[in-house]
């Protein structure tokens, strides 16, 4: 026997003894936005998922990435360096970079192997974000219309009527103004009619409401759009809600309380997603040793409207699987697992969000609050971000400008088209 | 005789062989690389290289973004190097003189310099944080001592008016212990007797410092400047770590805004030409402190 021929067979020994050993584990990599991990029973219901998921898998363990600080730029670079997570969690707002760029697999043929995994039981509109050309690139988990959140016991104390659907900008407006209790020769009102958060993901419905755009249709471009005299109009009736009419605090000032006003039950009315009932389960508690807003306080209405029908965004998440993950299979039955009625009726239990799918959702709905979201979601837009790329840049670019209105006066004209400049150079760059 | 030459030559060659080769593959290539790339509009994950000409340097140009970040670079440089090189000569005169233990003074003054960026960096915030930072803390102590009301809550990073001061303060501290070493060299560079003919003459103290210790101290100070200017204008860790750039921009230093152009949007080509544009900008600032100087140097040579 000549030496190679004894290394070799030294080798198949070697080879042969660490393969009879327990079975070798595959790790299932799931990267997400979120941070490492709080006790919070949101996080700790999220974990039990999981387990539950490697129970019914002997031998899979899934890791999770957690990428809180810089997702898309740190994910891409994951894809750059052929190093990308098997499952890719989509935030709508920022998917585009990813639906465009052949990066995650076409799940098509997937969901036509599998009897168990129908795309009926999902809304057609949730799904459709994350399909580019006959191909679908992620199975939804959950979403929120954004909405406009309510206080009743507010609201009854000073005899105002309830938010209608199909309400106007100046209801709107003289809604907030009549909840506005206090105030005035400088003094700080008692109790808001609003509150108003500068995030461009929080009031770009406003513009939409009266008629306005922020892009050209085919995204390419925002002179002429995010500038335009209705986008001018809409900026200027925000600000007077909060320079005018004192109707909601100045940005510096609900800074300064450190609360969010309408989860403290300081201002009446608030625009957000689905994920602050989450917080307002839980608000702080005042003085009579009561928490100082509660589910049973709240009311859900559609966003106030100008011209046309009243419309909203939805914000959404879901999964994709990446190019070229070597366990697409294993990915896909995650999918399936945790998109799965039993999984999305316990997952959605924690009042994140609402499901994608219309069974967990319809249930869900038994609710009268849950119920008021409903209506909301045939008619709610698709953020502009999972169509676009580098929409975080347009959505800096108008906070930053919202900001220069309310914070240092400027002119609303003049903000808007310097912003809608800055974001063509931009577009420019790619 | 002409073999031994040889082969002496060959021996020269191969002692530069390393350092030359190092030159060649981690910087001359790179910035060939980099000129290249400013032609072509290239989006990392996208493998296709789109030719663009000069366009990326005509959007940089454009950009007042850009404009913003080589401001805030030249507010950082023109405060920040002046004072850090005041007060490393200032230390390095005091370390200069013969007492016991004055190594463990150098010693001490050299530390931030052998300590890694990042976790200086996190140290700086601590010190810079509201109410429970270092800064903070003794002013809460003052008024504690004194009976004073000086606000404890300044949270000087988050102040679009102080966070680049912040910056500028903690680089002359973590700059001192490089210049205050290359200052010390130079004040023992500069002979005894020239002190002790001065001393003769009656110069006092002050203005032996003038006449003497500050002219004679010309090509340190003409390094320091050079050196201290290319570290400022390429600063990046401490806005990385402590600032983002923000807030408003007002940190957004010129390293910082190619990083982000680079590795946040992707744009290669379009980073690649600002940072050549930033080359330019420090070879002209390099060459404008060597003509300054100029003066100063004569009856000097490299040899």
């Amino acid at each position: 026997m000549s030496m190679g021929r004894l290394l070799l067979l030294a080798w198949l020994l070697a080879a042969f003894g660490c393969s009879s050993g327990p079975a070798p584990e595959r790790v299932l990599r799931l990267a997400n936005w979120g941070g490492a991990g709080s006790d919070n029973a949101f996080d700790r219901l999220v974990q039990r998922i999981y387990r539950q998921f490697e129970r019914e898998h002997p031998g899979v363990r899934i890791r999770v990435e957690n990428i809180p600080d810089g997702y898309v730029p740190k994910m891409l670079l994951s894809f750059v360096a052929r190093a990308a997570p098997d499952l890719v969690t989509l935030d709508a707002s920022s998917a585009a970079v990813f639906l465009n760029n052949n990066l995650l697999s076409d799940l098509t043929p997937f969901i036509q192997r599998s009897r168990d995994f129908s795309l009926d039981d999902f809304y057609p509109n949730v799904v459709n974000i994350a399909r580019r050309d006959g191909q679908l690139y992620a199975i939804p988990n959950d979403f929120t219309p954004m909405v406009v959140y309510y206080n009743k016991r507010l609201f009854d104390r000073v005899g105002v009527p309830y938010p209608k659907p199909g309400w106007t900008f100046d209801e709107f407006r003289r809604t907030a103004k009549a909840l506005t209790i206090g105030g005035g020769s400088g003094k700080r009102p008692s109790q808001y009619g609003f509150s108003f958060a500068n995030a461009m993901s929080n009031w770009i419905m406003w513009l939409w409401n009266n008629g306005g755009e922020v892009l050209s249709p085919d995204g390419r471009r925002a002179s002429g759009y995010f500038d335009s005299p209705q986008n001018v109009q809409t900026v200027s009736f925000l600000r007077d809600l909060i320079q005018v009419d004192g109707s909601a605090p100045v940005l510096s000032q609900v800074a300064a309380m450190g609360v969010d006003p309408f989860a403290n039950g300081d201002a009446a009315m608030t625009v957000s997603g689905h994920w602050s009932m989450i917080g307002y389960a839980s608000a702080p508690l005042g003085p009579d040793g009561k928490p100082r807003i509660t589910l049973a306080d709240l009311g859900v209405a559609s966003m106030p409207r100008k011209v046309g029908a009243p419309q909203t965004v939805m914000y959404e998440s879901g999964f994709g699987i990446s190019r070229d993950s070597p366990n697409k299979q294993l990915a896909w039955e995650f999918i399936k697992y945790f998109t799965s009625y039993r999984v999305q009726a316990l997952y959605n239990s924690s009042g994140i969000a609402i499901s994608a799918r219309k069974d967990v959702s319809r249930e869900r709905a038994r609710d009268p609050l849950e119920a008021q979201f409903l209506p909301l979601v045939p008619g709610a837009r698709a953020p502009q971000g999972s169509r676009t790329e580098g929409y975080e840049f347009v959505e800096k670019a108008g906070a930053a400008a919202m900001d220069s209105v309310l914070n240092n006066g400027a002119d609303v004209a003049s903000a808007l088209r310097r912003a809608a400049r800055r974001i063509d150079l931009e577009f420019a760059k790619k | 005789m002409s073999a031994t030459r040889r082969r002496e030559g060959l021996l020269g060659w191969l002692f530069v062989a390393p350092a030359t080769l190092h030159l060649l593959v981690f910087a001359l290539f790179p910035i060939g690389y980099a000129i290249y790339l400013s032609l072509f509009k290239w989006q990392l994950f996208k493998g296709t290289q789109q030719f663009a000409g000069l366009s990326n340097f005509a959007i940089a140009f454009r950009e007042e973004a850009f404009w913003n970040a080589l401001w805030n670079s030249a507010r950082y440089a023109l405060v920040g190097v002046p004072l850090g090189m005041v007060v490393a000569l200032a230390v390095a005169l005091l370390v200069n003189q013969r007492l016991p233990g004055m190594s463990v003074f150098r010693t001490l003054f050299y530390t931030p310099a052998i300590s890694s960026g990042v976790a200086v960096a996190m140290v700086w915030i601590y010190v810079y944080l509201p109410e429970t930072g270092l800064i903070n803390s003794a002013i809460g102590l003052v008024n504690a001592v004194f009976g004073t009301r000086f606000p404890t809550s300044t949270d000087f990073l988050a102040r679009s008016d102080l966070a680049m001061w912040m910056l500028v303060f903690m680089s002359v501290w973590t700059g001192l212990g490089p210049r205050m070493v290359l200052f010390l060299a130079g004040l023992v560079g500069i002979p005894q007797s020239i002190y002790e003919a001065a001393e003769l003459d009656g110069a006092g103290r002050w203005r032996v410092l003038r006449s003497v210790t500050l002219p004679l101290l010309a090509p340190t100070t003409l390094f320091v400047l050079v050196t201290s200017s290319i570290g400022a204008l390429q600063v990046f860790t401490p806005v990385y770590m402590m600032t983002r750039g923000g807030p408003e921009d007002t940190t957004d230093v010129i390293g910082y805004h190619i990083y982000n152009e680079a590795w946040v949007n992707f744009n290669m080509g379009l980073a690649a030409a600002k940072s050549l544009a930033l080359f330019v900008i420090i070879a002209a600032v390099a060459a404008f402190q060597f003509r300054l100087m100029r003066s100063r140097l004569e009856g000097y040579s490299a040899t």
